[in-house]
């Protein structure tokens, strides 16, 4: 059997910079704070969650450590923030570590199982949905 | 101010010291020995354990001082995490640490996170850290 895929939620792409970028729409909160942030989709991040400094701010997060990582332009040390997650389109909630960064970015890790559509002719971003059963 | 402390913790772990194991063990001038622990007293790297008599008193590492050590990172946060010999055990790797116990370690950061944050106020006296470059490190391509 053929299988077919529907388009789900999408997302826009920012044209805040050329060429525009992918982005979800994701809601970070910490103890009794909560932001809407929509992270850069970054596929070169191995991790889950990167939060830009301003939702660090914003949501007055206390750092719970530091690790290493490894960036274009070298290694870097940056702090982590433990936060929890929700995206109900993506029936995601959970409470995950996220590394502290110039912006916000969602990683592999929340990409992982799970089929996209990258749609740079319309702009857009999307989680698509089975629409028949599919033998493959 | 930080070397000797780091010093102290390579030397003494956590155990109790007098200014006169400074001098004895590490080769300081007494003087040196006493201006140390003053001013480590004073901005709370040691704590004062006990007196014995009326002028030797005993310091001990204060273990608070892992968790600002470790938030602030860089150099002497890589020199702590040697002096507590966590480099030989746990290099390239990720800990926990409570003070200067070793509370849970991974090579897998969010496998370790999981357990020691399974919510966002667990455990706010724990830190996590990489030791050395971590075997399975995040990367960011932006």
């Amino acid at each position: 059997m053929a299988s077919q895929i529907g388009v789900g939620k999408c997302w826009a792409f920012k044209d805040d910079e050329q060429p525009p970028y992918p982005t979800i729409e994701l809601i970070v909160s910490s103890a009794d704070r909560k932001a809407t942030i929509s992270p850069k989709v970054d596929t070169g991040f191995n991790g889950s969650l990167a939060i830009g400094k301003e939702a660090v701010r914003k949501m007055r997060l206390t750092a719970r450590g530091t690790v290493l990582i490894r960036a274009a332009t070298g290694h870097s040390e940056v702090p982590v923030y433990a936060v929890k997650i929700y995206q109900p389109d993506l029936a995601l909630s959970f409470t995950t570590l996220a590394i502290g960064t110039e912006r916000s970015l969602a990683g592999r890790r929340l990409l992982e199982n799970r089929t996209w559509l990258l749609d740079c002719k319309r702009r857009r971003f999307c989680i698509t949905t089975p629409t028949s059963a599919t033998n493959d | 101010m930080m070397r000797p402390f780091v010093e102290a913790i390579r030397t003494f772990r956590w155990e109790p010291f007098r200014s006169a194991d400074l001098v004895e063990r590490l080769g300081y001038a007494s003087g040196y020995a006493r201006n140390f622990l003053s001013q480590a007293t004073r901005q709370g790297l040691l704590i004062v354990e006990s007196k014995r008599g009326k002028k030797e008193k005993t310091f001990r590492a204060n273990p608070g001082v892992v968790r600002d050590i470790v938030l602030r990172g860089g150099k002497e946060k890589t020199e702590l995490l040697e002096a507590l010999g966590l480099h030989s055990k746990f290099l390239g790797q990720y800990v926990a640490l409570r003070g200067f116990s070793v509370v849970d370690h991974d090579a897998d950061l969010y496998r370790l996170a999981e357990r020691i944050f399974p919510d966002t106020e667990a455990q706010d006296d724990v830190v996590i850290t990489s030791v050395g470059t971590p075997k399975k490190i995040l990367t960011v391509e932006i």
